[in-house]
């Protein structure tokens, strides 16, 4: 990229950190309001299609078949912890050795640093939050209230559910609202006998078609995106040949980059945001380049922080000034605390013996079912706060037997029968945000581009105990009763993080005492600085967050161009 | 198997016969290139015997002709520890130890029934050094993942598809939809 001298060359209408799930959404809705956007990336350029290296080898095309080998592994020993972490999609993992952190408790951080971040390999599930979820914290006491309701998203879930394409079945179920749905993945024979096993057993416990963020009826919304019908590989990690799924790449980038108005800059290590105390406002963003270490600075009248939640509360408590010593809009002290996450860390399988004539015959893009929360939902029922939703799947896989040697082994493995379908779930526990669940700066050592490292201090509580035995307790039951036999609970005691739904440290509120963001996302001492992404998050609920990131990100970008105009700021 | 599968047989069985020669040469050092161990030509050897006593020929090609020994090789190359690595050596010499003490031969000069009789021996897991039961592990593990991961089997037999565009959560069993096999 050329030196640019001049201020008006490196000055933008809008300014966005970040290019992943809620910044791509923040270029698209800003570009093409007409806004010029400088789009800031720390990581390479990940280019639609172009970018996928590895999206259509075969499985004995990988060098290892698919493992990651021993090397890398020891390099980068928490994101191998990560499930989509193999020889196929390694490369949008960062290397753990080149970005340390500091864990005063263990957190695995899970990152991706590229064009498109980490929606490149998120699991794609899009469940709205309901009005249960926003009046949490109000009605149980914790946190501070969100400082809007349903209601206040609700437009927003389906602007950008139309856009982003999301498959699912109408419902009807006030825990979990409909949205703009394009045909919903069918659950298999077992998935739809356990569901029917749960309403016929249960109150208020349903199994529904997971919801997610695939092409399955494109509509001319998205043909024009260039993106097409999903074709089932469930291969999405790699990058989808078919634009398929939904990802800043395949999606809100290249609709943003049409309308001639954004710059994209990747290698950009955003340092910090510039304040200004004559005008009272943020005026710009000091930026590393990755690699030459040169410091420049980009100018706008709004920024979009969307670093992915943690690197979001890393950059604002970096962004200090004679206003803000502990960091932008950080008044009250109260940045980087209160961080949560979900609670992954638990499992339940189990076989049954039905269906023996029935198998399933290419893939589900959306994994199966899920089961929205049913504890805590209408009133408080159990000795914990909050609930758990889960995921439901089955299948069946042949039955390997790998004893023996010869001919008996080959024939074994080539022509292994059927084994009985098996069936699992997996917690999705929210957990509550407290002042002791926090992220700070540690300015002892510095990474390799001067910027202080992150000091993660997360741990599970009672109330996470007390949630994962009941969900083991009730599944195992629910599980029982529809017939479900060779029933194994699994605790992967994995640490917080793994999950990769970390959310909070810069909460929105009401109140500017409690809380960082206003309704609008809006700093409330810096009010041109807007946090979208998952550091916005007052509490965690249970749903996959990343749709409501999208919804909260087109809200927030209206508002501002809104305020703009009117002056507001 | 019909004409076109035996075609498709023959053509892959020449194929491994092309790798063959690298196990018949008297020559030191192994033909085949690694990053973090070395191999001697008459270890090499036992690793391909090995294999291809584990899944040998039948009508269908066996381990050896698909290359598997090689794959099993790099996997014990690029993923895994030094000391594993040492270990794996150190069980596969003790292999051919144990073959010479019996037979008076390395691994890969001993007939069909004398290896099999010792590999399946070894199945049990009992009455040989630790370091030879894990190397057996070790290379019976990836022989398997080499084969029924090999283009051959994914091709031919446990038909890989890349591109499935449908999913039917209620398939009779009996029914066979795999695109490839149809024309078969």
């Amino acid at each position: 990229m050329p030196k640019l001298k001049n201020i008006k060359d490196r000055t933008y209408d809008a300014i966005v950190i970040g290019s992943g799930m809620s910044g791509g959404w923040a270029a698209k809705e800003l570009t093409q309001k007409g806004f010029k956007t400088l789009m800031l990336e720390r990581g390479r350029d990940v280019k639609h299609l172009k970018d996928y290296p590895t999206t259509n080898m075969y499985p004995w095309e990988f060098p290892h078949h698919g493992e990651v080998p021993y090397n890398i592994k020891q390099s980068s020993p928490i994101a191998n912890r990560c499930y989509a972490f193999k020889e196929d999609a390694m490369h949008f993992f960062v290397k753990d050795n080149e970005h340390p952190y500091i864990q005063t408790k263990p957190f695995d951080w899970i990152r991706g640093y590229q064009v498109g971040g980490k929606s490149l390999l998120w699991a794609r599930q899009t469940q709205r939050w309901s009005i249960f979820d926003f009046e949490g914290p109000a009605r149980d006491g914790y946190a501070v209230d969100w400082p809007i309701r349903y209601e206040d998203l609700a437009p927003w879930y389906s602007y950008v559910e139309k856009f982003a394409g999301i498959s699912g079945n109408h419902d009807n179920l006030p825990e979990l609202p409909d949205g703009e749905f394009l045909p919903a993945f069918p659950l298999n024979c077992v998935e739809d006998y356990f569901k029917k096993q749960l309403s016929s057993n249960y109150q208020n416990r349903h199994v529904i078609s997971a919801r997610c963020a695939h092409l399955s009826k494109p509509k001319p919304i998205h043909l024009e995106q260039g993106r097409g019908q999903c074709q089932n590989r469930v291969l999405c990690q790699r990058g989808c040949p078919f634009g398929g799924y939904f990802s800043s790449n395949s999606s809100t980038i290249p609709w943003a980059e049409r309308t001639g108005n954004l710059t994209l800059r990747p290698f950009s290590v955003v340092e910090s945001i510039i304040y200004d105390e004559d005008k009272g406002k943020a005026v710009g963003v000091s930026v590393i380049d990755a690699h030459t270490k040169e410091v420049t600075e980009y100018f706008a009248k709004i920024i979009f922080v969307n670093a992915a939640a943690l690197n979001t509360n890393l950059l604002l408590l970096n962004s200090t000034s004679s206003r803000f010593p502990n960091g932008l809009g950080n008044d009250n002290g109260l940045m980087g605390k209160y961080v949560a996450f979900h609670n992954y860390s638990a499992r339940i399988h189990a076989e049954y013996e039905g269906y023996k004539g029935l198998t399933t015959d290419g893939r589900n893009p959306a994994g199966g079912g899920y089961i929205p929360r049913f504890r805590n939902v209408f009133k408080q029922e159990t000795g914990f706060l909050r609930g758990y939703a889960a995921g439901f799947s089955s299948f069946r896989s042949a039955e390997h037997n790998n004893n023996g040697i010869g001919e008996n082994l080959k024939s074994n493995l080539l022509h292994a029968p059927l084994g009985p379908w098996k069936v699992g779930s997996h917690m999705m526990g929210e957990t509550i945000p407290k002042e002791t669940n926090f992220v700070s700066l540690d300015n002892s050592g510095k990474d390799e581009w001067g910027m202080p490292l992150l000091k993660i201090s997360i741990d599970y509580d009672d109330n996470d105990a007390k949630m994962k035995a009941d969900f083991f307790e009730q599944f195992t039951e629910m599980y029982s009763r529809a017939g479900f036999t060779n029933i194994k609970t699994e605790d992967s005691k994995q640490a917080p993080g793994l999950d990769i739904h970390e959310m909070g440290g810069v909460r929105m509120g009401r109140d500017p005492k409690t809380s960082l963001l206003n309704k609008w996302n809006q700093l409330h001492a810096c009010k041109n600085v807007f946090v979208t992404d998952g550091a916005c998050m007052t509490s965690t609920s249970t749903q996959n967050p990343s749709l409501t990131y999208m919804a909260l990100t087109a809200r927030a970008v209206d508002y501002a161009i809104n305020a703009l105009k009117t002056r507001e700021i | 198997m019909d004409r076109r599968t035996v075609i498709k047989n023959l053509t892959i069985l020449t194929a491994g016969v092309t790798l063959l020669p690298s196990c018949l040469q008297k020559q030191e050092k192994a033909l085949v290139h690694l990053k973090n161990f070395s191999l001697k030509a008459s270890q090499e050897k036992s690793i391909a015997s090995v294999v291809d006593t584990i899944i040998p020929k039948t009508d269908s090609p066996g381990a050896l002709a698909l290359g598997v020994h090689l794959f099993v090789l790099k996997m014990v190359d690029e993923c895994y520890s030094k000391k594993d690595q040492q270990n794996f050596i150190e069980g596969l010499d003790q292999l051919d130890e144990v073959m010479q003490k019996n037979y008076g031969h390395s691994f890969y000069e001993c007939n069909i029934k004398q290896r099999e009789d010792t590999l399946l021996a070894l199945e049990q897991q009992k009455g040989f050094p630790t370091a030879l039961i894990t190397f057996y592990k070790i290379l019976k593990y990836r022989t398997i993942q080499g084969f029924t991961t090999s283009k051959y089997v994914l091709s031919n037999e446990l038909v890989y598809e890349l591109v499935p565009g449908r999913y039917n959560g209620y398939f009779p069993v009996k029914v066979v939809n795999l695109p490839s096999k149809k024309n078969a």
